[in-house]
């Protein structure tokens, strides 16, 4: 699938657009009130971290600490560090002249809790090669006017193992608030992500479970991927449930007004996805309330349908063994599938229950030729056991035989008897 | 030696008196209680060490250090650079490998300055920090000394700094650079290998080439090996050795390479920080996905810019690898830390390689 662009052509034609792209700006707390720091209070934070022995403390007094360097805790165990509240102690990197992420920890058994970070060039908060990592009521932001200005990540463990992520507030950034990534053994839970362009995202990890989360007003909800060409090539095992995913409609600030999509894939996301699923390996979806999401509640995608190369080693561009179960599915009236990204464009046309539709299930369909020569017998172990099928609009897509010969099938039956067992165990972090 | 014998430059204009400026004088004001060479690593003052001899700031080195170079430079905003290796007495680095191991109470010791005029690199110089790396019981440590205003003497600075650099370029043009010095935990930024802090220049094929000693010039390795500093030494074409990216006289493939390599593979490499991205810049890297053809990025966010790949066959300027190396935006820029303006002629190298690369079907 090239582009869609002729499509849009059409479709702008015989539509009238309803500009339904909303955007926010909304803060969760008002640093503006809280006292500055001084500069020798500053520097005794920067110093602390580098400083820093296994198995202290590091305690960061209320204040509003204006950084111009990165505080980095390198390969320590043991290390709590503690803010005086998210809306107490705010650390804004907006000053920062250089380095990627505001703040950057290496190493095991650390936590990091009650405290607001802000307005970091790259991503707010990053953690590698980190095994056992706590990141406990942190608000992690962006103030910007100009949304294409914001950091890339939020709360950023990659290549970390035993990751937990509980009461986190993740707003604003331009890629995903919530990002998971390379990892294993993950906890995601009561955090709350909004005006992200992704809320959550579970990318190339084993083992996660994400629940009682809020994933609202982001372009997209959560997020399962597995990209190609990483060191870490294939995740598997999720279980997304309880959670509340709602109105994630906001526009895709991935890339300046005006471009188009580029090689980051979460630019291609259409506002209005609740859940996507891109090459994922063993997800399973349950009793989330999925409302309002004006493109698709749950999206079920290959790799392929991004355009973009899609061989590597050790990876597999198919998404597989996913079971989609008694989750509750809301349609705002009125609303229409996103028209700016070509995988909007394609629901919004080739829907099978009529064009603008909003949908709650669709699947592109693409399926390894070589495990059966027809969709049929379900070769990718797509399984979607939901109780109200009459209210529900579920789409299958027919794309392989290119974008002029798109068809659609509303067949759910083909995938509503079977399931799948996805293995997950997160009680190794019940000290996290 | 080859060494720059500099006067002593003393017209540094006092700058605005922004946070950072006023933290800096406070450091090199703070009266600082007379410090005994007692063993005991870091002092607080880089003068203790007794590196140089005579006037420290001419950078004069003690007997026992020696001189070296990398074949290609890592880019730091247009500073210059010398570097030296302390060893312990009678002991001696060892070659295992592709990999250099020193032995434990090594010293690296690099010195960053930029001269008045670069046409004139005699005639004075600004000294900005001297970098040591120590290789103590428990593994490297990294810790940078800030030198004075005064040029008299450097100070150990934790925390970083920033500060306003003026000099006269290679072409004649006034330059202003705001210099940063990277704070201590960002040094393993770059010097990280598996999480290890390790040396970037201190590896066989780096230092596998001829360098001028003043009075002789010699390949480094057979040099140290020579004084009894090596062992695994076995001739020079037994070891790897990458070029110098400035000489013109080598294949274009040969120094983008080489220039990839001392610039980015610190991180760029399995075995560094950016490994989560599957861009991966050593000079032997072979794998085209690896080295970024038709690679799609993975956490760049606007440091992808309005661009599809890592590299764009054949297309210099839809290529997210030179946009990063033509941009000073934090976030965009790359490398993330050591620099703050553009490496002119590392771009003009990099996009003259991928132009020379056949389109994409």
């Amino acid at each position: 699938m090239k582009t869609l662009k002729a499509l849009s052509l059409f479709l702008l034609s015989g539509l009238i657009l309803m500009g339904c792209d909303s955007s926010t700006y909304e803060q969760t707390f008002d640093t503006s009130k809280i006292r500055r720091a001084s500069l020798e209070e500053t520097e005794a934070i920067v110093e602390a971290f580098i400083l820093a022995e296994d198995s202290s403390t590091i305690i960061i007094p209320e204040g509003f600490y204006n950084l111009n360097t990165q505080l980095i805790l390198d390969n320590k165990t043991g290390v709590k560090i503690k803010g005086a509240g998210m809306d107490k102690t705010v650390l804004s990197f907006r000053n920062l002249q250089t380095g990627g992420e505001g703040v950057k920890i290496v190493g095991n058994q650390i936590s990091i809790e009650d405290l607001t970070i802000e307005d970091a060039p790259g991503d707010g908060i990053k953690s590698q090669h980190s095994d056992g990592i706590t990141f406990r009521r942190l608000n992690v932001t962006w103030t910007n006017g100009d949304k294409s200005k914001n950091g890339t990540y939020a709360i950023y463990p990659v290549q970390c193992k035993n990751v937990m992520i509980d009461e986190c507030i993740a707003s604003h950034s331009k890629d995903a608030g919530i990002y998971v990534g390379q990892s294993e053994n993950i906890v995601v839970k009561n955090s709350l992500a909004f005006g992200n362009v992704a809320g959550i995202e579970i990318e190339n990890s084993d083992n996660a479970e994400v629940f009682g989360n809020t994933a609202r007003n982001n372009s997209g909800g959560i997020l399962v991927f597995n990209l190609p060409g990483l060191p870490k090539s294939d995740g598997k095992g999720t279980k997304i449930y309880d959670n509340d995913i709602i109105d994630n409609n906001h526009k895709n600030f991935a890339t300046p007004i005006g471009d188009g999509p580029n090689g980051n894939t979460v630019t291609m996301i259409p506002p209005g996805s609740g859940i996507v699923l891109l090459a994922a390996k063993e997800v399973e979806i349950y009793n989330n309330r999925i409302h309002n999401n004006k493109t698709s509640g749950v999206s079920i995608a290959s790799y392929q349908v991004t355009g973009f190369p899609a061989e590597a080693p050790n990876w597999s561009p198919y998404t597989m063994d996913i079971y989609v179960h008694d989750n509750e599915y809301k349609r705002k009236k009125l609303s229409t599938p996103d028209l700016t990204r070509e995988l909007g464009q394609m629901v919004s046309i080739y829907n099978a229950h009529g064009k603008g539709k909003t949908q709650d299930i669709i699947y592109d369909g693409i399926w390894d030729e070589s495990i059966s020569p027809n969709i049929e017998s379900n070769p990718m172990r797509i399984c979607l056991q939901e109780k109200n099928w009459e209210d529900l609009h579920f789409t299958r897509f027919y794309l392989m035989d290119g974008e002029d010969n798109i068809t659609s099938y509303k067949d759910h039956e083909l995938f509503q008897n079977c399931q799948v067992k996805v293995k997950t165990d997160i009680s190794g972090l019940a000290g996290l | 030696m080859g060494l720059i014998l500099g006067i002593a430059f003393s017209c540094q204009e006092k700058a605005e008196n922004t946070n950072q400026e006023t933290s800096q004088a406070k450091s090199g004001e703070r009266a600082l209680a007379p410090e005994e060479a007692d063993g005991n690593y870091p002092y607080r003052r880089l003068s203790t060490y007794g590196f140089f001899e005579g006037k420290m700031n001419e950078l004069e080195p003690a007997s026992n250090l020696t001189l070296y170079k990398p074949a290609s430079s890592l880019f730091t905003d247009y500073a210059w650079k010398s570097r030296f290796v302390y060893f312990p007495d009678g002991s001696q680095a060892e070659i295992i490998g592709e990999e250099m191991e020193l032995p434990v109470g090594s010293i690296l010791i690099k010195n960053f300055y930029y001269p008045n005029d670069f046409r004139k690199p005699e005639e004075g110089k600004r000294i900005i920090e001297t970098r040591l790396m120590i290789h103590e019981e428990g593994g490297w440590q990294a810790y940078p000394y800030l030198w004075n205003e005064e040029q008299t003497d450097a100070v150990l600075k934790v925390v970083g700094a920033q500060l306003e650099v003026r000099f006269t370029d290679a072409s004649g043009k006034d330059q202003i650079i705001n210099y940063l010095v990277p704070n201590k935990n960002q040094c393993k930024s770059c010097h990280n290998k598996d999480e290890k802090l390790a040396p970037i220049g201190i590896q066989p094929k780096h230092l596998n080439h001829e360098l001028d000693y003043g009075s002789f010039k010699s390949n480094q390795l057979a040099y140290w090996a020579e004084k009894g500093n090596l062992k695994g030494f076995e001739g020079a074409d037994t070891h790897p050795s990458v070029i110098d990216y400035e000489d013109k006289t080598q294949a274009l493939d040969d120094r983008a390479m080489a220039y990839l390599d001392i610039n980015c593979s610190h991180c760029h490499r399995a075995e560094g920080p950016a490994s989560t991205s599957g861009l991966f810049l050593t000079y032997d890297q072979k794998d085209p996905l690896k080295l970024g053809v038709n690679k799609t990025p993975v956490a760049a966010g606007k440091g992808a810019g309005s661009f599809r790949f890592d590299i764009q066959p054949g297309k210099a300027d839809e290529s997210i690898l030179t946009y990063r190396m033509n941009s000073t935006e934090v976030g965009v820029a790359m490398p993330e830390i050591g620099r703050t303006t553009v490496h002119e002629e590392g771009v003009e190298l990099i996009r003259q390689w991928i132009n020379s690369m056949p389109e994409s079907k």
